[in-house]
């Protein structure tokens, strides 16, 4: 056992810029890049979805069941090996992998958005009708700045998500907090204790975006 | 001023085949300056109807004719007319968002029937005659349930309305916050705007109709001046009713 705290000393002495500047780094950029782009493909997806074009939400709603239906990993290998075709010039695998990501996110949030949407109280739509407000006039007005305080929050635990599914792009070696490890214990041979690392990197991050969830949830319960 | 002609809807019950069949053909025509209550069982129509006449129903039959114009036709702007007819809720459906003061100059603003500033002032005006002066900063949720319904109506009056529609405008309210309700829509009637009221208050539609539809199974099954509907119902229906609820 001491050996095995010892250890974990060592390796974060010698190692710990993999961990916690290029690994952090990497998976938080990887996270930004994913909830930003995710959401605004989110609220394209969720406008088709409830469209009354039938064939525009069906499609969304198809596009949708395929993506929440199939293992993300599945979605980032397409990714990886879809995108380089589709483009001009030799796209990095961290650009490639984050398509997978954007994609898959933007699906899941397109639903935080819409049920964010169906949750506001359907009196909140017919009042604002009968007063003459027009379809566009009452949901920026009247149901979006409501949904928001439903939505903000979902967003929040999209985002703690994320973080960490992203260690599934350590299969195609972007750099993140799990392709650290791969690194290191590829060096030290030490598993359990790269492990242990990355375990706690991990949670100490999901944790205080918890909090910060968790106080952006109060907030806005208290503007009510 | 509004006036309909055989209306007819009916709702798809989930699970069920056949849809409910909740108006089966209703004719009225409301005048101005009119006041009209409507009263009946639940389930008899009588939100339906109302909702029709500004299109939040829309009717699958029948035409509604609103200060000449056929709303029902497709080529119309709803807007346009819902804006020269306000509607107050059993529920309020104050913006919970919005102060008291946003609630009620949002409409007059966004369909450019004033500026901020005339808005405002109107406001207040408005406030200050139901007795809500002093919230006009104040979010809805600190409101009572009265005061809210208050609100509602002042936000409704604030787009200078032809007509109010008020769908059991007291159904939601504790019975101790009734009566200030009551009493801002007796003001407002006699002060003669033409008004159609869905209402389970049986003294308060007695006080203040000129008219009174009695609802039930989808048409209006009597129809006559306070006194013929409450003091001598022709319908065995009416009196049934009437009945029960007169104690």
């Amino acid at each position: 056992m001491g050996d095995y705290f010892a250890n974990i000393a060592k390796i974060l002495s010698q190692y710990w810029q993999v961990f916690l500047l290029k690994g952090v780094g990497y998976t938080l950029l990887l996270t930004l890049i994913t909830v930003f782009f995710g959401a605004i493909l989110g609220v394209f997806i969720c406008l088709a979805r409830m469209s009354k074009i039938n064939i525009l939400s069906k499609l969304a709603l198809g596009f949708g069941e395929i993506i929440r239906g199939t293992p993300m990993l599945l979605q980032l290998y397409v990714g990886y090996f879809l995108v380089p075709k589709l483009l001009p010039f030799r796209p990095s695998e961290f650009l490639c992998v984050s398509v997978g990501f954007i994609i898959n996110s933007a699906c899941y949030v397109s639903e935080v958005f819409r049920s964010g949407i169906q949750a506001v109280d359907k009196g909140q739509t017919e009042a604002a009708r009968s007063l003459g407000l027009d379809g566009r006039q009452t949901m920026t007005k009247i149901v979006l700045p409501q949904a928001i305080k439903n939505i903000l929050p979902a967003l929040g635990n999209e985002f703690v998500t994320i973080t960490k599914d992203t260690s599934l792009a350590s299969t195609f070696f972007v750099g993140e907090v799990m392709t650290s490890y791969l690194i290191v214990k590829g060096k030290t041979f030490l598993s359990m204790e790269c492990l242990t690392i990355v375990a706690v990197i991990y949670f100490t991050m999901t944790w205080i975006m918890n909090r910060l969830v968790g106080r952006m949830e109060r907030r806005m319960r208290t503007s009510d | 001023m509004i006036k309909t002609v055989d209306l007819h809807k009916s709702f798809k019950i989930e699970g069920q085949a056949e849809p409910l069949h909740v108006l089966k053909g209703v004719s009225e025509h409301i005048k101005k300056g009119e006041v009209v209550s409507i009263i009946g069982p639940s389930g008899g129509g009588k939100s339906t109807f109302l909702r029709c006449l500004n299109m939040l129903e829309v009717p699958e039959k029948g035409h509604i004719f609103f200060e000449g114009v056929d709303i029902t036709a497709e080529n119309v702007d709803i807007n346009l007319h819902r804006q020269k007819m306000g509607m107050v809720f059993q529920h309020f459906n104050v913006f919970p968002h919005l102060s008291v003061a946003e609630n009620i100059t949002l409409a007059p603003v966004l369909t450019k029937k004033k500026t901020q500033a005339e808005a405002n002032e109107l406001a207040k005006e408005l406030l200050a005659r139901v007795g809500l002066l002093d919230k006009l900063n104040e979010h809805p949720g600190r409101l009572s349930g009265g005061q809210k319904q208050r609100l509602a109506i002042v936000r409704a009056l604030a787009m200078e309305p032809d007509v109010m529609l008020f769908d059991e405008p007291t159904s939601a309210l504790d019975p101790e916050m009734v009566g200030e309700v009551l009493d801002v829509i007796k003001g407002l009637v006699k002060s003669g705007m033409t008004s159609v009221i869905v209402t389970h208050e049986m003294g308060f539609c007695r006080e203040v109709s000129d008219r009174v539809l009695f609802m039930d199974g989808g048409v209006i099954a009597e129809e006559g001046t306070p006194e013929e509907v409450f003091n001598r119902p022709q319908n065995p229906r009416t009196q049934e009713f009437l009945s029960k609820v007169l104690y």
